[in-house]
Order: structure tokens, then C-alpha cells, then sequence
């Protein structure tokens, strides 16, 4: 609406500017018109013919230039003595009368002789007047009176501002008109854009306009329809089989824990049921990634957002961690400067304690030998700044590249394709306690490790939350997983 | 019924192999009457007739849904129910939930959780008095007997008694012994708020308890520091 308004006021004003250009345009040209038609040549003033005008023994003559020029004007001349006789005269015309009386002399020289129109010059004592043709000239006495000249340089600007007034009060009478039938079509570009059903009138001018703008966003609501359909579908298809696998899984993993417990077994037995009841746990974590990473990414998950302090949250997560799942090897250390102790954020609970525990198990899981976490939560004015560092392996180059592609591709909301990712608990905390697995396990953990949906995860919950998440290797070794997120005025 | 274990479970769950697993895992924990069904109208029929003492429901069932199941349960007795779904969204366990089911677990589940999620159930219901019993915790610190009713701490130097602040603080350590517990949520626990602002004042607190329980206030041994998180209660013995 702003925009349309200053497509308004901007027309208005032009087309006002426009009117007055023209107008002075038109003084300009009237006045240079008049002017150069008084000099033009063929224009030979009354004084030139008196200056032709000479008196000789044979009497008055008339010579060179001056005859060629009545004679081309077809004008006729006589000259009058102080009586008002004709005392010499030029192809005077029959009808014209060769006495003239005081008062003759007064109506001629201001109107008309005998509808003759004529001018007159003073010479020597006499008077010369010269006729053109009837119906050629038209003669016009101006009488102004001084005090109206004198208001001139009132008059004309206050003339000029009228018109600007005048021409302004049409040009929005006419831009009101334009504008209302722009309005509907910007309001209906609005809409569009908002990707509201637009059904505009397409009569008027503008109709086509809005004929097109009707059908482009019926368009639009057709393919935005047929995308929600598809990503819905997706989302659904991708809910149904984690729920349908659910079931199997917990038969298998119910007998598999069953024999886990069995007194009856050899340790070694009792162990290989272990890794099946930790595998089937792991595709369980996996399928509810691929399940939240999915509706996550459609826009799928309701967000129960609410006021919720980031500092506590955050802790508790290290504490619940250092009390369930890591062992000697890691230190885990949370720091929180004091701008952000109290600070607050519309947030999903649930999610942000998801993002910041699958940093921590990501640094966990890919440093099998140990390092020391950090976790840091500053506030810079509007954003929190939550760093989660290691001093382990770092990123490799490619997942690294890989990361940051998801990164934008999690900004962009295209597809997230990629491979890397955190792994699961059940791994973490029972590495130690089954000495054999390792041989067989960690090598295919390896490959499976970067399959998980962990990291994924963190950059849609940061990103459902309007903030970013950047991924870099740090320079003494170790990586760092910066998340800014946008922290409520307090 | 003399205890739990005589209690009459039915099993709602269209998948017979779960079933199968399910009663296994049960009749193994000690259960001995354990009844299933497939369906909703067969669940109906065995549950007017043998009126069982607690449900296991399944969800999705193939001719209605386990919630209205419930609701139909309900109808006529206050039985404890308790949820075995393979749907994890917390739309449908907050609506089970807040339907009054007991419980509600996704599946896959570990068999012996769900055996102690019944066991706790199943205690409440029938067996209150012997919640009710139970007295506040007495446990020891080393030499030093910390009893939680008389909120007294007994040690060589003598008698010493816990304020009531103290009491909530190391009431909140000991349920969580060998844990953390964060600042945060012994401020909630013991002053209904968060942190921020009570940093110094748990501090102070946190001294004074560790004069009454700690045989070197100075170098504390029980009730350690965890810088950045908060505080940590450990070498406890139950009594």
C-alpha cells in the first residue's frame, strides 16, 4: 500500500509539473511568436514607409523600398496637411475621402477609415497614413490601468500557482481513479504473494491486468497444493513406516532383552544378545530421527513454543548427560556469561534440548578416544550466541563442506541430502562393558556413524527457531557448532 | 489378592507375536494371569467377563482405536490402563495421557520397563497403604546419619538440625544421589524460582549444609561442587 501511494503522489505531482511546464511553454512560445512576427520582414512599419517619403520640386515622392512594400501589401497611403487635406496620396482607394476633420482624424488613427484599417505617423507638420486592405488587419486599442499593471508581478504567480492548484486537483481526481483500479490489482499481487486464492473483476481498464494476475495465482494455488500434497505424502509415508516398524522392533527387542537377562546362558550368548537389543534400539533412535528430521523439514511438527529460559535449559542437558551417558574419557564444561543467564527465547523445550544434546553426542561419538566439551552461552543484544566446542578431531574437509551445504540447503528449505550425523547412546555408554563387539562392532560403526540424522536435526531446530547454526574446525584441532538464536526483549 | 502378582492383566494388541512376547516377558516378572485380545469387541467381551485388574492397550486396533477403548472401560470400572502404542507423537500420548490413562509407553520398549512401569501402577492402585508407609528417607554420610524426618544430623561433633531450606536442598540431592542436579533446579526445588538472582544465596546455603554433613566443610567429600552445572551428593549410604 505504501508503494502504491507513492505511485500516487508521484503521478499526481508529475502530471502537475507536466501542466505547468505547459503552460509556461506556451507563454514562452506565444510571447516569442508575437515578438518575431514584428520583426519579420515582410512586416514594414508605418516609420520606415515615413522614412521612404521625401519631398521633391514635383512634390511628395515615394521611393524605392518603401513603394515595393505597399505595393506588395497591397496598402494604399496618403499624406494630410494640418488642414486635413490630402495633400499627396497613393493608389488611394476611391471610397476614402481626401478632407479630413479633427474628430476623422482621432476615430481613423484609433479605428477604422471606412473599414480601411490604418496606422498613422507623424510628418514633418502633416500627417501620413497608411491603409491595408479591408478585413487583413485587426485593431485593437489596449487600455490597462496603471495600478493593474503595477499588480502584474502579483498577478502572474498567483495565476501560475492556481493552475499548479487546478492542475494538481485533476491530475489526482484522475489518479484517484487509476489508483483505486491499481489498488485492487496490488492488493490481489499481495495476496498472491501470500498465496491467497485471488479472484480480481476484470473489467476496466486494467482488466486484462487482473485477468492475468487471476489466473497466474490460481496457478500458483494449484502447484502450492500439489507441493503440500507431495510433501505431506512424504511426511505421512515416512510416519507410517516408523510406526509400522515399531512393532516388529519391540518383539525383537523384548526377546532379545529376555535373553539378555536369561541366567540360564553363557556370558558370550547373553553379550551377542546385548548388541541385538543395542542394534534394535539404534534403528528405533533412527526411525524417530528420520521421522522428526522429516516433519521437521515439511514443516510437519507442531512447535509448542513458549517462553523459556535458554541458561537452565542448557545445563540441565550437560548435567542429564555427565549423569547418564559419558564416560571418563569426556569433560564437559558449560559457561554461561552473565548478559545470558536470565535471557529468554519463544522456544520448543523439547526441540532445543534435542539440538543441544545431539551437538554434545556428536562431539561424544566422533572422538572415541576422548575430548574435552565445551559449551558456551553468550548474548550479543538480539541473539544468543551457543557455541559447543571440542578439542577432538575436527570435522573432516568433506563432511565439513557437506555441512555447511545442508546448512543451506536446511535456509533454503530444499531437500536435505546429505551424510552425517551424530550416533546414539546406547553405543556410548555400553562401548566399555562388551569387550568383543568392539572388534566386529565399531568398524561397521564406523560407516554407520555417518548415516544419523543428529546434525540434520540441530540445523531444522535452530532453524524452526529463526536462528542459524554455522559448523567450522578450529584452528588448534577440535570443531566448533555456533547456533545464534534470537532471544525475546526482556 | 495378596499381591501384584495376582493381579488380572488383559493385553489389547493386534500383533500376535507381540502378544506372545509381551505374556512371556509378564508370566517370567511373576504375573500369572495374563489374558489377551486382538481386537476391540473381543477385548469387550473379555473384560466384561473376566474383569481384569489392569489393561495394556494397544493404540491402533483394527476395528476402533485403543482410546475409546478406554473410555469404554472407564465407563463401568476405574481399571488402570496403561499404553503400549507404536505412535511416539506426543499428540497422541498427551491425548492418552490426558484421557486418564496410568502410563503410556512407545514401542519398542524394554521389557523390564514395562514390568516396572506396571509394577508402580498396579502398587498405587491396590497397594496404597504401603506407599503411604513410607517414611522419609534416613541414609549416611560416611559416620555422619542424616535422618530426613527429624531433619537431624548426627555426628561426632554432635546433634545438628537442617533448616527447612537445607532440608529441601538436601532432600532434592538425595533423590538425585550420583547425579548432578543444577543450580537451576535446586533453586526451583527449594525456592520456586530459577537461578539467576539466588546464585549467591544457594551458595551461602549450600556452605551451611555442608558444615552440618561434611566432616572437612573446607574440602567437601559428600556434597561436591560441579562448576558451571551445580552440585552433587555422592557416598551416600541407605540405611
Amino acid at each position: 500500500m505504501k508503494s502504491m501511494m507513492k505511485v500516487l503522489s508521484r503521478y499526481v505531482l508529475s502530471a502537475a509539473a507536466v501542466a505547468v511546464l505547459l503552460l509556461v511553454i506556451n507563454f514562452a512560445v506565444l510571447t516569442i511568436w508575437l515578438f518575431t512576427e514584428k520583426n519579420d520582414k515582410n512586416y514594414y512599419s508605418i516609420r520606415q514607409t515615413a522614412d521612404q517619403l521625401t519631398f521633391t520640386k514635383e512634390g511628395y515622392e515615394l521611393t524605392g523600398s518603401g513603394r515595393d512594400q505597399l505595393e506588395r501589401n497591397n496598402q494604399w497611403a496618403m499624406l494630410l496637411d494640418p488642414a486635413g487635406e490630402v495633400i499627396w496620396n497613393y493608389k488611394l482607394p476611391a471610397d476614402v475621402p481626401k478632407s479630413y476633420s479633427i474628430s476623422d482624424v482621432a476615430g481613423f488613427s484609433r479605428w477604422y477609415l471606412k473599414d480601411y484599417p490604418v496606422s498613422v505617423w507623424r510628418y514633418d507638420d502633416g500627417l501620413l497614413v497608411v491603409g491595408s486592405p479591408k478585413d487583413t488587419m485587426w485593431k485593437l486599442g489596449i487600455m490597462i490601468p496603471q495600478k493593474s499593471m503595477d499588480n502584474l508581478k502579483f498577478w502572474i504567480p498567483l495565476f501560475l500557482i492556481l493552475n499548479t492548484i487546478t492542475a494538481i486537483f485533476f491530475a489526482l481526481m484522475l489518479g484517484l481513479r487509476l489508483f483505486r483500479s491499481l489498488k485492487r490489482i496490488s492488493n490481489g499481487i499481495q495476496d498472491m504473494a501470500e498465496k491467497r486464492p485471488v479472484s480480481l473483476p476484470i473489467n476496466g481498464v486494467l482488466g486484462d491486468l487482473a485477468a492475468g494476475i487471476n489466473k497466474a495465482s490460481s496457478q500458483l494455488i494449484l502447484q502450492e497444493t500439489a507441493l503440500n500434497k507431495r510433501d505431506s505424502a512424504r511426511t505421512t509415508w515416512i510416519a507410517g513406516i516408523s510406526h509400522d516398524i515399531r512393532t516388529p522392533l519391540a518383539v525383537a527387542m523384548g526377546y532379545a532383552s529376555q535373553l539378555e537377562e536369561d541366567e540360564g546362558l553363557m556370558k558370550e550368548q547373553k553379550d551377542l544378545a546385548g548388541i541385538v537389543r543395542r542394534q534394535c534400539q539404534r534403528i528405533k533412535d533412527l526411525v524417530s530421527d528420520l521421522n522428526l528430521a522429516s516433519k521437521l523439514e515439511y514443516e510437519m511438527q507442531p512447535l509448542r513454543k513458549e517462553q523459556a529460559s535458554l541458561a537452565p535449559l542448557i545445563r540441565s542437558v550437560a548435567a542429564d548427560m555427565i549423569n547418564d551417558h559419558i564416560s571418563e574419557q569426556y569433560t564437559l564444561e558449560v559457561s554461561v556469561s552473565d548478559n545470558a543467564q536470565n535471557g529468554q527465547l519463544l522456544g520448543d523445550k523439547q526441540l532445543l534440548k534435542r539440538a543441544v544434546s545431539n551437538l554434545i553426542l556428536n562431539s561424544i561419538k566422533h572422538n572415541p578416544e576422548g575430548c574435552d566439551i565445551k559449551i558456551e552461552l553468550s548474548k550479543d543484544g538480539e541473539n544468543f550466541i551457543l557455541s559447543v566446542a571440542d578439542n577432538g578431531t575436527g570435522f573432516p574437509k568433506e563432511v565439513l563442506e557437506r555441512l555447511n551445504e545442508l546448512k543451506e540447503d536446511v535456509d533454503h528449505k530444499e531437500g536435505v541430502d546429505y551424510k552425517e550425523g551424530v550416533d546414539y547412546k546406547a553405543d556410548v555408554d555400553h562401548k566399555a562393558d562388551v569387550d568383543h563387539e568392539k572388534g566386529t562392532e565399531t568398524d561397521a560403526l564406523k560407516e554407520q556413524n555417518n548415516h544419523g540424522l543428529g546434525l540434520t536435526i540441530v540445523c531444522q531446530i535452530i532453524k524452526a527457531h529463526n536462528g542459524s547454526t554455522h559448523f567450522t574446525n578450529l584452528t588448534g584441532g577440535g570443531c566448533q557448532v555456533i547456533c545464534y538464536l534470537p532471544a525475546l526483549n526482556s | 489378592m495378596i499381591d501384584i502378582y495376582d493381579c488380572k492383566l488383559l493385553l489389547v494388541d493386534d500383533e500376535p507375536e507381540l502378544r506372545r512376547m509381551v505374556i512371556t516377558i509378564l508370566k517370567q516378572s511373576g504375573f500369572k494371569k495374563i489374558i489377551s485380545a486382538g481386537n476391540c469387541s473381543e477385548a469387550r467381551s473379555l473384560f466384561d467377563l473376566e474383569k481384569p485388574d489392569v489393561v495394556i492397550l494397544d493404540v491402533s486396533l483394527p476395528d476402533g482405536d485403543g482410546f475409546s477403548l478406554m473410555r469404554d472401560f472407564r465407563a463401568s470400572s476405574s481399571v488402570p490402563v496403561l499404553f503400549l502404542s507404536a505412535r511416539d507423537e506426543d499428540e497422541d500420548r498427551l491425548l492418552g495421557l490426558g484421557l486418564g490413562a496410568d502410563d503410556y509407553m512407545t514401542k519398542p520398549f524394554l521389557p523390564r520397563e514395562l514390568v516396572l512401569r506396571l509394577h508402580a501402577i498396579l502398587n498405587r492402585t491396590y497397594f496404597p497403604a504401603v506407599l503411604s508407609q513410607k517414611s522419609k528417607p534416613v541414609f549416611f554420610l560416611g559416620d555422619i546419619k542424616v535422618d530426613l524426618n527429624s531433619c537431624e544430623v548426627t555426628s561426632q561433633k554432635g546433634n545438628a538440625t537442617l533448616t527447612a531450606k537445607e532440608f529441601s536442598l538436601l532432600e532434592k540431592l538425595f533423590e538425585n544421589r550420583e547425579k548432578i542436579v543444577t543450580g537451576d533446579s535446586l533453586c526451583m526445588a527449594v525456592w520456586g524460582d530459577s537461578l539467576y538472582g539466588y546464585e549467591n544465596t544457594l551458595m551461602v546455603h549450600i556452605r551451611r549444609l555442608r558444615e552440618k554433613i561434611e566432616p572437612i566443610p573446607s574440602s567437601p567429600q559428600y556434597l561436591t561442587t560441579v562448576r558451571g552445572l551445580g552440585y552433587k551428593l555422592t557416598g551416600v549410604t541407605v540405611l
